[in-house]
């Protein structure tokens, strides 16, 4: 067919009313907004491609050339996806798409020129309900945007100075603290969708508690002088980026200790501090990404995922741990890649020959893939333990 | 009765249809023609140069949707995906066959006979409201479907008794001479190449290769929407370049000339037959029906062309209440490929949304 612009976009709306109709059923059987703002995602991609490229450059369309069209669109509706922080999991955002490019397919071929007459030799224009269609399209965005923006949770700004806690938070909002703003005795996260963000907690048993939570985000906190964990996550969701956390000499601290949610999505924590404590970070039967982050002067681990745990090990900076920098044991299954471990050092007090030193250490049925780690300064480079295996793969 | 179609041939059927398509109820409709089988006249010249396939496409049919096609409909009645890939790709070309017996369930579907009227109209005038055919009948709405005026021959030809025109019945002399270079002049090259005989192709141009009969954008509103923009010396510029002959590309039209039995000339020189596969004559000035239409009430012309509203009207005999429309090769003002099965359509398709809109329909 040759299209005429309008003609393009309106052949390009219409069957986005279908993509947004499935989308919508599934944003509500998952609870989630990825499908929406896939659908809005594949409709800029769509109309950018129709402007620039395709109306330029196609004169005339020949069927056959929807195939090709629609990978290039696959592609860039993903590329453009991930760009944009849309969390979409692969399989069903590649399945919404060819829904919607089917839909296309037999609305441009069968159903529009069955419904409309002039529809191919009007080039693709729908008249008056290319209108209503386009309206309809926008509709459903900015309605499906506002409804977004109204559910956000409520902010809540913590000013400067001293609180006295702990802070229980038990329903969804955002915590942001003012410069200056310190929690004293710790806060406890019990609800999902919850943000704390730029917030100094001092003291407390745990510095911030999540329990039993989802999709809860920690971004830029500073936690010192709790009496156990730094921050303590059990059956929960959480992404932890750009910490601080300083356990002193606490002989029973741990920075970051992440347990019990093997079943729940995976939990990242990127861009940490942690110094001093028995370990920087521990997870227990978890799937967990350990990124870039810096542990100083542990006394038990520098990192540990252990108890059957997943975790991808990569781009951390493990410095003067003492025993073992970088630990998968229990059954664990661990990629430990990029990382550099430098300074460990040896536990003579423990009388453990597990704990002579290794920069990495596989225990008890576990397996750790290596790869392109820096090990520095270290009594012992890598060993594994009780049946487990270490490898290196190309 | 308050419309009427004046032609009986295919674009009177593709108009029919489309009426039928639209509402319209088959007395609500009247047919005038000269044979009640709207595709005689086409299958005869189809016959006449031996052509075994469409050079239209899917698409290329007298229904008044697009969908489904030819394609769509081949591939059901034989369980078949392999015209709908050709399709997809451009290669589908329907057999003769098979749009004839399309033609045939669409004449049997729409109530054609019904609506048709044996008679062969000599005079359309304008009247109050209407229009008057052969001074008898009055219609508010009427849509002319005359078909091509007669065959063209080159006059130095006229009388020659060794000259036939491709699209009458003929076979092969030992040596032909092909006159013209378009769909028929290279399907009769073919044709009597396969019968045995030697064949040379008088042209004075070299045809254009493409697989319509006009570029592709020129059959919906992105080609057409330029077009209609020209003024009147650039439209009818673009008009004559548009008729320089074609046919289709493809190793099928190209692997049979290949022999020493085949080659170019650019005169006559002697051979026992000649073929003048030279087309129709031009010009609505050929038409009896045309001409006395445009000299009664003064209609605007520009050179071998009458001046269309874009959706194939003539402008001073069209208005809220009656409209007169042209369809078929006399439309070509409004729609350039107006000879071809999509061109009887969009005339069509302009014809009725004139008559929906008319309230005294």
């Amino acid at each position: 067919m040759s299209y005429t612009l309008r003609g393009r976009i309106e052949s390009r709306l219409a069957p986005l009313l279908f993509t947004l109709a499935l989308a919508l059923v599934l944003a509500a059987a998952e609870r989630a907004w990825w499908p929406l703002q896939l659908a809005a995602v594949m409709a800029g991609v769509g109309l950018t491609l129709d402007v620039l490229v395709y109306h330029p450059v196609l004169e005339y369309q020949p069927g056959w050339l929807a195939l090709p069209l629609g990978t290039l669109e696959l592609g860039l509706t993903m590329l453009a996806a991930r760009a944009l922080g849309v969390g979409a999991p692969l399989a069903p955002a590649v399945a919404l798409f060819a829904a919607g490019w089917l839909a296309a397919q037999v609305l441009g071929h069968a159903v529009l020129p069955l419904a409309r007459l002039t529809y191919a030799q009007d080039g693709g224009e729908l008249g008056r309900a290319g209108i209503g269609v386009a309206a309809a399209v926008v509709a459903v965005l900015s309605g499906a945007a506002g409804t977004a923006y109204a559910m956000r949770p409520p902010v809540v700004h913590l000013a400067a100075g001293v609180h006295r806690g702990p802070l229980v938070i038990g329903e969804r909002e955002t915590l942001v603290g003012e410069p200056g703003a310190v929690v004293r005795g710790g806060i406890v996260v019990r609800a999902s969708d919850v943000t704390i963000r730029d917030v100094a907690v001092v003291g407390g048993a745990n510095g911030i508690e999540v329990d039993e939570a989802q999709n809860v985000l920690l971004d830029g906190v500073f936690v010192s002088g709790a009496q156990l964990d730094g921050i303590h996550v059990r059956r929960s969701s959480v992404e932890i980026r750009d910490c601080t956390i300083d356990s002193g000499e606490n002989p029973w601290a741990q920075g970051i200790d992440i347990s019990f949610s093997y079943d729940l999505p995976p939990s990242m924590v990127k861009g940490c501090t942690i110094t001093g404590g028995r370990e920087g970070i521990v997870t227990h039967s978890v799937q967990a990404m350990l990124v870039g982050n810096h542990v100083r002067r542990t006394q038990l681990r520098g990192i540990s995922v252990t108890e059957m745990s997943m975790g991808m090990v990569e781009h951390n900076d493990v410095h003067d741990a003492l025993g073992i920098g970088i630990y998968c044991g229990d059954r664990s299954m661990c990629e430990i890649e990029h990382n550099v471990v430098s300074g460990t050092r040896i536990d003579h007090a423990s009388g453990d020959s597990s704990r002579l030193g290794f920069a990495i250490e596989a225990w008890w049925e576990s397996e750790a893939a290596l790869k392109d780690n820096v090990l520095v300064g270290n009594p012992q480079g890598a060993g594994s333990f009780s049946s487990s295996r270490i490898h290196w793969p190309r | 009765m308050r419309v009427a179609i004046v032609g009986g041939g295919l674009a009177g059927l593709c108009a029919y249809a489309t009426l039928r398509h639209g509402g319209l109820e088959p007395d609500e409709i009247v047919v005038f023609g000269d044979r009640a089988d709207p595709t005689e006249a086409w299958v005869a010249r189809a016959r006449a140069i031996r052509q075994q396939r469409m050079r239209s496409e899917s698409d290329g049919h007298v229904a008044a949707t697009s969908f489904p096609g030819l394609a769509v409909r081949t591939a059901l009645r034989r369980r078949s995906p392999a015209p709908l890939a050709l399709s997809v790709c451009n290669r589908y070309r329907p057999t003769v066959d098979e749009f004839l017996e399309h033609a045939a369930r669409v004449r049997a579907r729409s109530g054609w006979d019904e609506s048709f009227v044996q008679r062969r109209i000599q005079h359309v005038r304008a009247v109050e409201d209407g229009f008057e055919l052969d001074g008898r009948n009055r219609f508010a709405h009427v849509l002319l479907a005359l078909g091509h005026p007669g065959l063209a021959r080159p006059p130095e030809l006229e009388g020659d008794p060794r000259a036939v025109h491709a699209y009458e019945p003929h076979e092969y002399a030992d040596e032909v001479e092909v006159v013209g270079a378009g769909m028929a002049a290279a399907t009769e090259w073919l044709n009597a190449l396969a019968a045995g005989a030697s064949v040379v192709s008088v042209r004075r141009r070299e045809p254009e290769r493409r697989p319509l009969n006009l570029p592709r954008p020129l059959f919906t509103r992105r080609g057409l929407a330029a077009f209609h923009r020209t003024d009147r010396d650039a439209r009818v510029g673009l008009l004559r370049s548009y008729s320089a002959p074609s046919y289709p590309p493809g190793r099928g039209w190209d692997e049979p000339l290949r022999t020493p039995r085949f080659r170019v000339a650019a005169e006559l020189n002697g051979a026992p037959q000649v073929i003048c596969a030279t087309g129709f004559r031009h010009g609505f000035a050929e038409d009896e029906v045309l001409r006395r239409l445009a000299e009664d009430h003064e209609l605007e012309t520009a050179d071998r062309w009458l001046v269309l509203a874009p959706d194939s009207t003539v402008p001073a005999l069209t208005d809220e209440t009656r409209t007169l429309s042209l369809a078929g090769v006399q439309a070509q003002w409004a729609y350039p490929a107006a000879d071809t099965l999509a061109g009887a359509k969009y005339a069509a398709r302009g014809f009725l949304r004139r008559v929906q809109r008319c309230r005294t329909r």
